[in-house]
């Protein structure tokens, strides 16, 4: 049904696929596996026609088609629910699960009569209450999930790609879905879905297919792999039969930095988490399990609904990320552009920034003191810059993360918070990193880090809180942390084992 | 009963729901100003609709932009290029008037592709784009009509005046004629898509959706809007300048604010409707206000730059008041969100 061979894609230096293939036969479902960043989005995308890829070939139904937009991938027959949403907000559901394909009436107007039959027959299809008038933003995100799949639906493919739609679903609307994909399976449509949740691999899927870093690992029967097989394939290490217990959390003698206790915010539930003084803890999970929501709320980014956090001994109650910074707190966030680079402004201007966030707001700066500050960070920590005067985005990825993280170090905050840091930084100026988090957590600083690049916590962390829903799946201490327990635990393995 | 209460809810969650309470205010202030007698007046409602027909036209071509997450601040100076057009074509070349009313719209549309073509095709920020095209604009026009001068033959503008049975103002009817042809437009693709292009462009392009296109469209049904309300300015006017309303652009954009427009697929034409209603009832009830005053208070005089004074900043007031309640209505959307949230872990738990 759909061939897709020797499919490559660059975004910049990044490989997101390289020569990546996935085969479909007609009325099969197909299960699409990898962990993050192994390319499965893109390889959705690239079918959807929102990626274009540099090299391959795609073919649907024996013949080879070019999918330049999502209007040749409509043409071929493939409807896509996309994990990030295609919905509009501000319009209504029935506007929404009808645009680009309105029924037409009479005089070039949308036969509204028509898209309300369509729209309610599908949504009753799929067990979703909701008022086809009322604005998709007002709709709880589960329900919106729901709206994406029928939409797609509603294009009657003949291909129907999900990808991720299950993250944000309930139990019940899972089990209606599961359902109404059965239902399309024997009308003879193909499915081809993504997940992180692998009871649903073996409740679903005919055959799975399982990416690494860009990659066809493997495309294999499902009731001819277990478990442990696709932990494998997706990791590349055998797993460790024994399961990752959760390890008590050793009370040491030293200094309690943080305490946070039944955290609860949006995705986050009852999230309790300590860190002491020089420690480096780790924050491991899938993406969208609560992560950013939780650093960014230590930080007094976002408020906490429940629970508290004590710092220093204090209980505190931020109102925005400047009280957490003047305590002694620092945040290196991955999204630079948005979160840490001031783009235009000097590569010296940059680095004092941190500086000048703690000072008097009317303090008088000397142009040699910024100068003496930026170019003693930068011997400090190894950044290769042309001059200090130039723009931020003359330096490399890689430069432009060392130097955001040498803002914060050279300061010697208490309390270090990173989130996901290394994101497209090459493998050099990452270990750089890592070794100047070393560094400063030897001389006293603590840091809580959290990555999606489960190798690089395993090599800088002393302990690793796994995030899973929300929750912690699972707290990994320097003695049982292998790489086969985090992925397990970032799939919810602790808890679900015996579901499976 | 019940289905009246819940319409009236619908309709105060809904973007156009400022918008009609400051417009409510505004008329109230006239009625309690003027007596609403002299206010509903056949004679009174013929002049306001005459006088004010080229604003609220206007506003209601901005308002197609706005939804479509783009705007012109060029619209203002666009109607003096209508109006040179359809003055001096009949008077320089003998063109008959109605004829020389195509060519106004005609140039109207143009100088909108030459905006759209700007700002979907080359992706200038439309803010900068239509504010250098307004330089552009003023030379053409200043091309055409060196200085101001012409008139319209009595017949026309004359019945652009008159109110037809004794109380339907014709200025007014051009305006529902604008409204109606709008009417037609929301219901087709078009119409539909300018919201997906406006609120996110890629989502758009992800359901099939040409956004260069459908901005391009946008730009070319706002020319036609702009044409229309270009003419109904020169009849007003009965004259031709160059270089007059170039304020209406700036002045349109506040109105479709007030009203509740946000930019980008957020909003109805009804916000711009009530914006541009409660621009024009405010400078209506200043004027009148100052009126009274002089009556009533003997050696009472006044600029009337102190009026534009008091109505702008009533303006401005009106303009802050939508920042307020866009903050009441993120409280309610909250609200009912962490609502829907909970009774969605409810279901989880069975």
């Amino acid at each position: 049904m759909i061939a897709l061979s020797g499919i490559s894609k660059n975004f910049g230096t990044v490989k997101a696929l390289c020569n990546a293939r996935l085969n479909v036969q007609e009325g099969e479902i197909m299960a699409l596996l990898g962990s993050n960043g192994s390319g499965k989005s893109t390889l959705i995308k690239t079918l959807a026609g929102l990626v274009n890829p540099n090299a391959g070939k795609i073919e649907v139904d024996g013949k080879e088609v070019e999918i330049k937009s999502s209007v040749d991938s409509h043409h071929a027959g493939i409807a896509t629910a996309f994990q990030d949403l295609s919905l509009v907000p501000t319009m209504t559901v029935i506007d929404n699960m009808v645009l680009g394909m309105e029924p037409m009436g009479r005089f070039g107007m949308v036969d509204r009569a028509k898209s309300v039959r369509m729209v309610n027959e599908i949504l009753d299809r799929l067990g979703v209450v909701c008022d086809i008038n009322a604005y998709v933003q007002t709709l709880p995100t589960s329900t919106q999930s729901m709206i994406e799949v029928a939409k797609a639906v509603l294009q009657k493919p003949k291909v129907l790609l999900l990808d991720e739609v299950t993250a944000s679903l309930h139990h019940d609307e899972i089990q209606l879905l599961f359902k109404l994909v059965s239902e399309l399976k024997e009308q003879g449509l193909t499915i081809v879905f993504v997940t992180h949740r692998m009871g649903e691999v073996f409740q679903l899927s005919d055959r799975i297919t399982i990416m690494r870093s860009g990659e066809t690992v493997i495309e294999e029967e499902t009731s001819k792999l277990t478990m442990n097989d696709i932990v494998y394939y997706m990791t590349g290490k055998k797993p460790d039969t024994q399961q990752g217990k959760k390890s008590a959390v050793e009370k040491r003698e030293k200094e309690l930095v943080i305490d946070v206790q039944d955290m609860s915010l949006r995705k986050i539930k009852n999230i309790s988490m300590q860190a002491y003084k020089g420690e480096i803890i780790g924050i491991a999970g899938l993406q969208g399990q609560g992560q950013p929501e939780f650093i960014r709320t230590v930080l007094g980014l976002l408020k906490p609904e429940g629970g508290s956090i004590v710092y220093k001994g204090k209980k505190i109650n931020y109102s925005s990320p400047a009280n957490g910074i003047k305590d002694g707190m620092g945040f290196i966030s991955g999204d630079r552009n948005k979160e840490s680079i001031f783009q235009h402004r000097s590569i010296q201007e940059n680095i004092y920034a941190g500086k000048a966030a703690i000072q008097n707001i009317f303090k008088y700066v000397k142009t040699k003191e910024i100068k003496g500050f930026s170019q003693k960070a930068i011997d400090d920590y190894n950044i290769v810059v042309g001059d200090l005067k130039d723009p931020a985005t003359s330096l490399s990825g890689g430069n432009q993360q060392k130097l955001v993280v040498s803002r914060w170090i050279a300061l010697a905050p208490d309390l270090l918070l990173l989130d996901d840091p290394t994101k497209g930084v090459d493998v050099h100026s990452r270990f750089e990193i890592q070794e100047m988090l070393r560094k400063s957590a030897e001389k006293g600083m603590t840091v809580i880090i959290s990555s999606s690049e489960n190798e690089e916590l395993m090599e800088i962390a002393d302990r690793i809180y796994v995030f899973y829903e929300g929750k912690i799946s699972g707290v990994l201490s320097k003695e049982d942390m292998t790489l086969e327990r985090i992925v397990a635990a970032q799939m919810g393995m602790t808890s679900e084992r015996s579901e499976v | 009963m019940n289905s009246l209460k819940n319409s009236f809810m619908r309709f105060k969650r809904s973007p156009a729901f400022t918008g009609f309470v400051l417009f409510m205010i505004a008329i109230i202030m006239n009625l309690i100003i003027r007596g609403p007698g002299n206010f509903f007046g056949a004679s009174s409602l013929g002049t306001l609709f005459a006088k004010n027909a080229p604003i609220i036209l206007v506003t209601l071509a901005q308002a197609v932009l706005l939804i479509t997450g783009t705007l012109d601040i060029s619209i203002g100076i666009q109607l003096a290029l209508v109006n040179v057009v359809v003055i001096m074509l009949p008077q320089e070349l003998g063109m008959s008037v109605p004829v020389a009313w195509i060519f106004g719209i005609l140039a109207a549309l143009a100088i909108s592709a030459v905006g759209g073509f700007l700002v979907a095709v080359l992706r200038v920020p439309s803010i900068l784009a239509t504010f250098a095209l307004t330089y552009v604009i003023k030379g053409i026009n200043v091309l055409i009509m060196n200085v101001p001068q012409g008139s319209v033959p009595k017949e026309y503008y004359g019945a652009y005046d008159t109110v037809l049975f004794g109380f339907l103002p014709v200025a007014a009817l051009i305006i529902v004629g604008v409204l109606l042809m709008w009417m037609f437009v929301k219901r087709t693709k078009f119409g539909k898509h300018i919201y997906a292009v406006g609120a996110n462009p890629r989502n758009a392009f992800a359901a099939g959706i040409n956004p260069t296109k459908t901005i391009m469209k946008a730009f070319l049904f706002k020319g036609l809007i702009t044409g229309i309300a270009g003419i109904s300015l020169t009849l007003m006017l009965a004259a031709g300048n160059p270089l007059q309303v170039e304020g209406y652009g700036l002045r349109s954009l506040a109105a479709c604010i007030i009203g509740g427009l946000g930019f980008g697929g957020w909003g109805s034409m009804s916000c711009a409707v009530f914006g541009a209603g409660f621009l024009v009832l405010i400078q209506n009830a200043v004027y009148y206000f100052f009126n009274f005053l002089q009556d009533i208070l003997t050696g009472f005089q006044i600029t009337s730059y102190w009026q534009n004074f008091i109505s702008d900043a009533i303006v401005l007031l009106g303009l802050l008041m939508t920042t307020v309640t866009a903050k009441a209505q993120k409280e309610t959307l909250k609200q009912g969100l962490s609502r829907q949230l909970k009774r969605g872990e409810k279901f989880a738990k069975q």
